[in-house]
């Protein structure tokens, strides 16, 4: 199963997720995801906004404006968010199988 | 240094174009364009199991058929042999396939090794009456 948010805003579900086709749509659109370091201010909106393509394609930009300004915890959010991004892209790449020479490695945080 | 890792075109790569050059082959293994642009994104993962274990059921039918064939050459090759003797015939050809699972190995190992008991019984049967033996028994109540 894909990694997604859920949340509920005004009543209504929300899930968010991304799919190749919302990625494909997002960088046609000029987002690019190196510009998160850059260009956060602009960019961290963008893919949130971008989260919504997949299952609430309709959803105005002032909704979503809104409900991104009342998330809690944005830090965690976004690093949610930009893990969910990477998933479409990681899923086509394979694991190594398991060999001797393969590297494990660990992050301090 | 490391200034070329940084300013690398990698760093501007794009996700799309990525998703494009993969959609070719997840579509010859049986993807639909729905399933790869607008599913679950986790799914190519479960196609590509499963397009391993297809090719190696393939591989697998292959070599059985392979066994089959040089089984059958074999059983063939005694009339094949250019100085065979007049009349010599070409083994059978297997009555069943093989057993691809290990229960029924063990019940066509079973079966076999009756008929061997019951042929050694009769040979031997047919040995001991060919022999006259005296029945001890009654021997042993005449005495």
């Amino acid at each position: 199963m894909a990694k997604d948010i859920r949340f509920v805003h005004d009543g209504k579900e929300y899930r968010l997720e991304f799919t190749r086709k919302s990625i494909e749509i997002m960088e046609r659109q000029g987002f690019v995801a190196s510009d998160i370091v850059e260009k956060p201010m602009s960019t961290l909106p963008a893919l949130f906004a971008g989260a919504f393509l997949a299952h609430h394609r309709y959803v105005k930009k002032e909704i979503i404006d809104e409900i991104f300004s009342k998330m809690k915890n944005k830090q965690e959010l976004i690093s949610k968010l930009a893990e969910m991004y990477n998933e479409p892209i990681l899923a086509l790449v394979d694991e190594p199988e398991e060999a001797e020479g393969n590297i494990t490695w660990e992050a301090s945080f | 240094m490391g200034g070329e890792l940084l300013n690398s075109s990698s760093s501007k790569v794009s996700y799309t174009e990525q998703f494009y050059e993969h959609f070719p082959f997840y579509l010859a293994i049986g993807m639909t364009y729905d399933q790869y642009w607008n599913d679950d994104c986790q799914l190519v993962k479960f196609y590509r199991k499963a397009h391993k274990l297809k090719n190696e059921q393939k591989n697998q039918e292959l070599w059985l058929q392979g066994m089959y064939i040089y089984e059958a050459l074999c059983n063939v090759s005694p009339v094949l042999h250019a100085f065979a003797k007049r009349g010599t015939r070409p083994l059978p050809y297997p009555e069943k396939p093989y057993s691809l699972t290990k229960e029924g190995n063990k019940q066509e190992k079973e079966i076999q090794e009756k008929i061997n008991r019951q042929k050694a019984k009769a040979v031997f049967g047919a040995w001991a009456s060919r022999l006259k033996l005296p029945n001890t028994e009654r021997q042993k109540s005449a005495n």
